[in-house]
Order: C-alpha cells, then structure tokens, then sequence
C-alpha cells in the first residue's frame, strides 16, 4: 500500500456507502479503505473480497487476499485455489473465444461488427485485469509493458477508433478509455508507482469528450462528466486550483442524467456527494473568500454542497471568518475523507501524505495569514489558542510548533509579516507607500538609464565597425593590448 | 617673413568672434600654411631675450604656442630634468588653457604633447593626473568621443596605484567612436559647434590612434576595475556589460569578455546578494561560450544564492588556484565576507527581534562569533538594528530596526536622472539613424525588400532549387515509392 497511516473510523456507515459503487473501481475502494482504516478493514476486505469473486479478476483476488494475510485475518487470508484455477481457465478460454470472434469479424471487414468485437475484448481484458505478464525467459525479448494487464485493456479500448462510425461511437469509445484511465490511476497508487501518467491519460481523454461532436443533447450528458473528470485528475496530480475550477463547472445535471452508453460515472467513478467534497475542499483551499461565497456558495455548484451540509457549513464558516471552528470542522471528517480513494491518494513525494492533509494544510495556511491580516501586531500565544497546530506537529509547545509554520510562510512570501521571537508577537510591517513607489520609480530609472546606454553602446561599436573579429592570423600582436591578453582574439569561437 | 612672430600672432585675427565656421576653417587653414613655411628654427628661439612661451598666450595663440612647446620638447632630451619640469609646468598651464577650437585643427602635435606629458608623469613618478584628464575634458568638454587616449590614462592611472586620477574621464559615457570619414560626404566645418564630438575627432584628426576593439574592451574593463575598487558597483556592472555585450561577428567570444563575465558575477554577489539577471541583448552562442569556461563562477555563486556558507566556504579553498590565475582571490573573499552579512539581512525579513542564540543557530556560527559580526555589521552600517547586551553572549538580543525609508532620494536626484535618460534618448535615436545611413545597412534593407515583396512573378517565388527526379537519386526514389504500395 501507498501509505499506512491508519485513520480512526469514519462518521460514515460502510456497508451503505460501498453500495453507492460499482465494479471496476468498487474492489479497490475498499481495498483502499482496508490499508487505511484498522477499524473497517475486516469488513471492508469481506466486501471486497466477496464481490471480487463474483467477478473474473483473478489478480486482484490475489492481491486482496494477500493483503488480508498481511492484516493478519486469516479467515480471509485462504486463496480459493479452485475459484482460482477455474476463473483463470474461464477467462483464457473467453478471450481467445473473443479474439476468434473478432478475426471473423475482419475478415469480413464489417466495421459495425469488429467495432463491438473490439469493445467485447477490451472490456473483458478490463474486467479480468487483463493478461497476465509470462513468465520472463531469457530467449524471448521483454515483453512490452504495453500488452500486460490493464494497459492491454486501455490499447484494446483505443483500437475501436479505427472502426468509429459516428460520433456517438466515438463517445462511447471515450468513456470507455476514460473508466479505464481512471482504474489504472487507482491500482497503481495503490501498489505504489506513479499514477500521473494514468491521470494525465484521464484529463486528454475527458477533454476528448467534449469535442467528439455529438448532438447536443448528449453533449449536455457529457459535459459534467467530463469536467468532474477533469477534477479528479487534477485532483490527483496535485493541482487544487484547476481542479476546483473544474468542480465548479460540473452541472448538477449530473446526478439526474443517469447512464449514457451504459455507463454511470457516479457509480463508476464518483458519486455527486463526493464530487460536493472535492469540490469543496480544493475551493476551500484555493479561491479568495470572495470567491468562495460569490462562486462556491451562490452559484450552480451550490446544489451539490446541499448534499454535504457539513462541508457547505465549514465554507461558510470560512467566507465569515470564523476560522477556527471551519477547522474544526473539516478536521472531523478528515477520516472520511483519507478513505475516498481519490482524496487519500498520494500527495507529493513525502511519505503517507494524503490529498487531504495538503488541502488542509492549505485551507489552514490561508486562515492564518487572512486571519493575522486584520491586526497590525498579534501574540503567537493567541495566534496558537485560535490555530492549535495539527496533532502530528513534532514541537514540544503549541508556540514552537506555531513559529516554524508562521516561519515558513513569511519565507515563501505569504504572510508579509515579521517575528518578534522576544516578546512573541508577529508585527506588521510600516508601510510607506510613497517611499516605496520612489524607491520602485528610481529603481526603474536607474534600470531604463543603463538599458539606454548599453544600447546605445551596442549601436555605437557597430556603426564604428568595432566588432570582435574572429581569430585570423596567428601571434599579430595587437597595439595597446598587454602581453598576457594577446591571444584576446576569439579564443572561443562557437 | 621678416617676422616670424609677427606670423604666428595672425591667428586669431580680430573680432574671430564674427567669423562664421567656414569663414574660420578658410583662415585657419592659410595660417596654419604660413606657420608651415616658418623655418623650424624659429620655434626654439627666443625673441628679444624672451622664450616664445614667454611671449604667446596659450589660451589665444594656442596652435603656434603648442608648436613651440612641442620642438622645444623634441629638442630637450631626457637629460635636463630642470628644463623637463619646466616644460611640463609650461605644458600644465596650456592644457589648462588652450583654445579649444583651435587645436582641432592640429590634433597630431595636440597627441604628441599629451603623450610626453604622460611619459613624463611616470618619469617623474607623478601621481597627479588631473593635467592630463584636464586637458581631455577641455578639448571635449563630454569627453564622449573615445580615443586611444582614454585608455593610457586609465592604464597609466591603475600602473601608478591611483585609480581616482582617471574618474574624470571614466565618469564620462562613450557616445561615439572616431569614424573614418566617408570620402562622398562633404567634411563637416571643424570649427563648427556640434552635437558630438567626434565631428572633429575623426581617424584622420590625429588625436587618437586607430582604435580598435581591444582597446574600447580594455578600456571598458580596466574602467571596471577602477569602479570596484571605488566600491561603486553600479558603474562597474556597466562598464562590465558594455563588455560583455560587446558585439562580435560570428559569434567569437574574446578572453576580455570572459573576464568581464567573471568579475560581473562577483559583483552581482557583492552588491545585490545574488548574481544580476541575465542581459536580455546577449548573443547566447557568445553566451554559452563564456558560461563554459567560467564554470566555477557559476558554482560560486549558486551556493552563494542558496546562502550556503559551508559550501561558498569550501568552493573558495577548492578554486584557489583559479581565483588567483584569475586575479579575483580578493573578491571572491570578500564575497565570502558578504555572504555572512547576507545571511543576517536575510533574517530581517523574517523577524523583528530575535535572541543572539537564534541568530547563531542560523549563521552555524558561535555566539561570540556572531556578536563580534554583528556589532562589526553595525559600525560598518551594513546591518540597521540594535543590539542589547545580555550576560552572556547568547542572551543578547537583535532589534532590526523597519528599513529605513526616509533616506529616499530627493526630488532634485530623480529629475537630473530624467534630464539624463531624455539625452541618452535623444543619442540613442540620432545613433540610429545613424546607422540607418550606412551602406551596409542599405544594402540589407534592399534586400529584405525585395525578398518580402509578394507581388512580383509568382514564378519568381517558386523554390528552383528542387532537384528533379532522375537526375541525382532518381532510381532510389522509384523502389520507395514501390515500397509503400507493395
């Protein structure tokens, strides 16, 4: 797993909540909840594992029930062998009856038919996991990444493109690339290797979906698909600003369009409360208060706050400027939160940092200086009551654990105070605006004057045919140049 | 010819005031033929129990009072140091005195005089060079024109250890360059007022040798040099990117411009604390060339942007051998020096107050260490805080006081620089122009025209030089063609 940090156990009834999803992303939820909730992970890998089994992927069996062995249940830790050996039978003698099906289909070169030949193979390889790399042999070349597992399924996807007729196929197609994006995002944060190759496939895919030139009406359908796509993957490569713009595009028609080309993103991917807390906390975390109650609070995205009253409250707490108990808030759904596979990704290099912990991190940043921004001095002692530094914070006292963070932010510029480290206070800088706007003019000046006569310079040597000349005899001396410069004639001609 | 002197007090005539600038090229030129037909004997004499530099007055017969004074030179030898000095003095009263017009005209004996003057201030082992800049200043009171000139004074001032001696002259910016004057265009009157002074300091008037691009890079270099060693780095950045700037044909890259480029990190370092941003007129071959051979400048002051003292420290002991080849040891320490200063400026922006100890902790210094920097900041008035002693060392506690603001610049400073870009304005656009009358940049312009026409032949445009199939590699381009239908 990505990270073990474990998380107290959510406000939020599991059995309830895994049934909003479904399969391919559904396993791996919970899979996601396991490795991070001590507390659910028994019932969560029951679910898992159980709804596993009703399906044809055999290695993420394989890997769910070795991930119970590590948890040490050992009721689910048992391999069902027999499930094991009969599944992958299945499976092998499903594609090559696919792939049978599909060379019939191009020999007799209808489009329409190799089209869903195609789409047949792909989502089998999507929902069995796809091939199984061979066992390396030192005659065969390595085999290509791009024919093992969940790649082969998203190739497989792609090559439909070939046999599109219309646009409508085209969208289909897309969708279809887009889920597959999304499951490979997933698994591999979940096995630990870079997903942001997998988010930046599901960005150009969902971006795809907008210009695929359907009619208008499916247009309508797919358009908060795709920006609530789009969030997500910036979401999960790390950019909280596009992301929050993104969320706050999605049309709330989202929840009511219900399925189109067999294909339900808000059982698939994410549902409309989830899109609510995405987008709420990247808004929370990027956008001015103003914004934040113009756009987030007064405009369309409103909607999808009324299905999170919390998270609607602790921006509204934010936008009044009631801070801490904002804080408060988030802070007790940060659980929640860490267990939603997207949000408790990987953030950044560090270890065990989750999304959500930088979002907060931000959301916090910006309460501190927009709060130390109505004073002009404020003790550290009573900036600490009102921001009690996070729980992981390694300082002895709350005040010491406070400097370091108010440090960092006067170092990047955020906060255009400074420390008074003796009598712990942070003092607002005088600010003189007329001796700065001299100061900047002079500056300026002194700038525009040298610019002016360096060019000025430039124009004079040419005009006297002063260039530097490249080196064309050897040991000529040249008048007034001293005997160490002789050779100042193109040493380095390029 | 009865009477020579008589011959050489023609010129001025009266009233030379009314002459109009032809009029006085016209005499001028006639007196300057009749002191020609003098016998040179004459120039030596002396009149009735009077040298002539007794009997003519420097600022008004300044051609013949120059000739004199330049055969009485040529005749005296090195020997007599009484007569040389009395010379020399003779020779300070004119620089200091001579008509300024009317030396345009004899630029050859001007150079000789000014050129024994300087021999003579090292013979004499003078340190004052004021005559010598003087003189510069008189005859062109800009001193924008640059001659051969400028560059034995700063070398002569920096060869005597008095670098102060050629500010004067190096305080001066270099508008123009002495040209060869195109045979097709009418000469300008000498005489005349003008807007530059290279009008009457051409290749031909003889108050300079043939410049050529060492001498302005040496020039510009040394008057660097001079700078940094008056601590005013502004100055010294400038001339260092005049050098570094310099313009070369076919992307050379001379060993002064690597020079400059070394020096100008330094200073970057020293004045501002990192190295200056990137001028944004530099040809990036010439660039990449001096960028690769002055490697360790770079690594230098990286460390020094990252106020990485530990390893500023122990890239100043590994290049040693390079700082001294390059004659930069003392700045690259002094660098050092400023680095720690940086480091304390630095805290300012983050704190107010802040015990000794913390200041410590961040320098990696000891306490007392620390302090001594710190007071030394102080009465160097590098550092605007105060410092209260505790009992020890460690307890004492650093006030930065907000920087100061009322040391603003008063409003008189900021419309002399006005006043100043509005010139270099005006120079920089009557630079332009000229160059827009130069044949080569006709010639470009010609064709640039020519080739952006779209109006001409459409034939015209086609690219002819296709080669045809057939001819060079035409078998070769069948079997591919094959290749892709099979």
């Amino acid at each position: 797993m990505a990270h073990n940090a474990g998380v107290s156990a959510p406000t939020f009834e599991l059995e309830a909540w895994s049934s909003n999803y479904t399969p391919p992303l559904h396993p791996l939820r919970l899979a996601h909840v396991a490795g991070n909730c001590p507390p659910l992970a028994q019932q969560a890998l029951q679910i898992a594992i159980t709804s596993t089994k009703n399906g044809k992927d055999v290695a993420l069996y394989t890997r769910l029930v070795g991930l119970a062995k590590k948890l040490g249940f050992n009721e689910l830790a048992e391999l069902d062998t027999e499930w094991v050996d009969r599944t992958e039978d299945a499976n092998k003698r499903e594609s090559s009856r696919l792939e049978q099906e599909l060379k019939g289909y191009k020999n007799n070169l209808i489009r329409e038919s190799i089209r869903m030949g195609q789409e047949d193979l792909a989502t089998h390889m999507l929902l069995t996991g796809g091939p199984a790399p061979l066992p390396a042999s030192e005659n065969e070349p390595p085999q290509s990444a791009q024919t093992v597992g969940l790649n082969a399924a998203y190739s497989a996807f792609g090559k439909m493109r070939d046999y599109c007729t219309t646009p409508t196929h085209v969208a289909s197609m897309t969708l279809r690339l887009l889920l597959t994006a999304f499951v490979q995002a997933v698994s591999a944060q979940q096995t630990g290797s870079a997903a942001t190759g997998h988010f930046n496939a599901v960005l150009a895919n969902s971006n795809r979906l907008r210009s695929v030139g359907v009619k208008d009406e499916e247009l309508a359908k797919l358009q908060p698909i795709s920006a609530s796509a789009n969030g997500i993957a910036f979401l999960g490569t790390g950019n909280y600003r596009d992301a929050a713009e993104s969320f706050l595009s999605v049309s709330f028609d989202l929840t009511t369009n219900g399925p189109i080309h067999n294909f339900d993103f808000t059982r698939a991917v994410a549902s409309a409360n989830d899109i609510a807390i995405y987008g709420g906390l990247t808004a929370l975390a990027t956008l001015t208060r103003e914004d934040l109650s113009r756009r987030v609070l007064g405009g369309p995205f409103r909607a999808f706050l009324e299905l999170e009253p919390h998270m609607r409250k602790a921006i509204s707490l934010f936008t009044t400027a009631k801070y801490r108990a904002c804080l408060d808030t988030l802070q007790r759904y940060y659980s929640d939160w860490n267990l939603d596979v997207f949000l408790g990704g990987p953030a950044g290099h560090t270890h065990g940092r989750t999304h959500v912990d930088a979002l907060l991190a931000h959301i916090r940043q910006k309460s501190i200086t927009s709060h130390v921004a109505s004073y002009s001095q404020i003790t550290l002692s009573s900036l600490a009551a009102t921001f009690p530094p996070p729980p992981t914070s390694q300082a002895t006292t709350p005040e010491a654990a406070l400097e370091e963070e108010i440090t960092t932010l006067i170092q990047t510029a955020a906060l255009p105070f400074r420390l008074d480290l003796v009598s712990g206070t942070l003092v607002a800088p005088a600010s003189d605006a007329r001796a700065k706007t001299h100061a900047d003019a002079s500056a300026a000046a002194d700038e525009v004057e040298r610019t002016l006569l360096l060019r000025l310079h430039r124009v004079n040597v040419a005009l006297a045919g002063l260039e530097v000349q490249p080196e064309k005899r050897q040991g000529g001396g040249v008048p007034g140049v001293p005997e160490g410069w002789r050779g100042s004639r193109g040493v380095a001609q390029g | 010819m009865a009477d020579p002197l008589g011959t050489m007090l023609a010129f001025p005539p009266d009233k030379v005031k009314s002459l109009s600038p032809t009029q006085y090229d016209t005499k001028l030129h006639s007196y300057l033929a009749s002191l020609e037909k003098l016998p040179p004997s004459v120039w030596t004499k002396s009149v009735d129990n009077k040298s002539l530099l007794e009997l003519l007055d420097p600022a008004v017969n300044s051609i013949a009072y120059l000739k004199s004074l330049v055969n009485n030179v040529e005749a005296v030898g090195n020997k007599d140091r009484a007569r040389l000095e009395e010379l020399y003095d003779q020779t300070s009263i004119f620089f200091a005195s001579f008509d300024p017009v009317q030396v345009r005209f004899v630029g050859n004996l001007w150079h000789m005089l000014w050129d024994w003057a300087i021999k003579c201030s090292s013979h004499f082992g003078l340190i004052d060079l004021s005559v010598l800049s003087t003189a510069l200043l008189r005859l062109d009171p800009s001193s924008a024109t640059f001659t051969t000139l400028h560059l034995s004074l700063v070398q002569q001032s920096l060869a005597l250890g008095t670098p102060t001696q050629a500010l004067p002259i190096l305080d001066k910016n270099i508008f123009a360059y002495p040209q060869t004057l195109s045979k097709s265009v009418p000469a300008e009157t000498v005489s005349d007022e003008h807007e530059l002074s290279n009008a009457f300091i051409t290749s031909e008037s003889g108050f300079s040798e043939k410049v050529v691009p060492e001498h302005v890079l040496e020039y510009y270099l040394l008057g660097a040099h001079v700078y940094i060693g008056t601590r005013n780095y502004q100055r010294a950045r400038l001339f260092l990117e005049h050098v570094i700037l310099f313009p070369t044909q076919q992307h050379c890259t001379s060993t002064l411009q690597v020079e400059a480029f070394k020096k100008w990190i330094l200073i970057g370092l020293l004045s501002e604390g990192k190295s200056f941003p990137y001028p944004r007129t530099v040809d990036a071959v010439v660039w990449k060339n001096i960028k690769s051979v002055a490697k360790a400048y770079d690594a230098l002051a990286d460390s020094f942007e990252k106020r990485d003292w530990q390893k500023y420290q122990a890239e100043m002991d590994v290049g040693a051998q390079i700082w001294a080849d390059d004659g930069n040891t003392r700045l690259v320490a002094e660098a050092g020096h400023a680095l720690v200063k940086y480091r304390v400026s630095d805290l300012q922006k983050t704190y107010a107050v802040l015990p000794v100890s913390r200041v410590a902790a961040h320098l990696g210094l000891s306490p007392e260490e620390t302090l001594s920097t710190l007071t030394q900041m102080m009465s160097q008035e590098s550092l605007n805080a105060t410092l209260t002693q505790g009992a020890t060392p460690e307890e004492g506690i650093l006030q930065f006081h907000q920087p100061s603001l009322t040391a603003t610049a008063p409003q008189s400073d900021l419309e002399a620089q006005t006043k100043r870009i509005e010139t270099l304005i005006a120079a920089v656009r009557d630079a332009d122009r000229r160059l827009q009358l130069t044949k080569e940049h006709v010639a470009v312009s010609k064709r640039n025209k020519s080739a952006a026409a779209p109006d001409a032949e459409l034939a015209d445009q086609m690219d002819l030089t296709w080669d045809a199939p057939g001819t060079s590699n035409g078998p070769n381009v069948g079997e591919d063609d094959e290749d892709i239908m099979s």
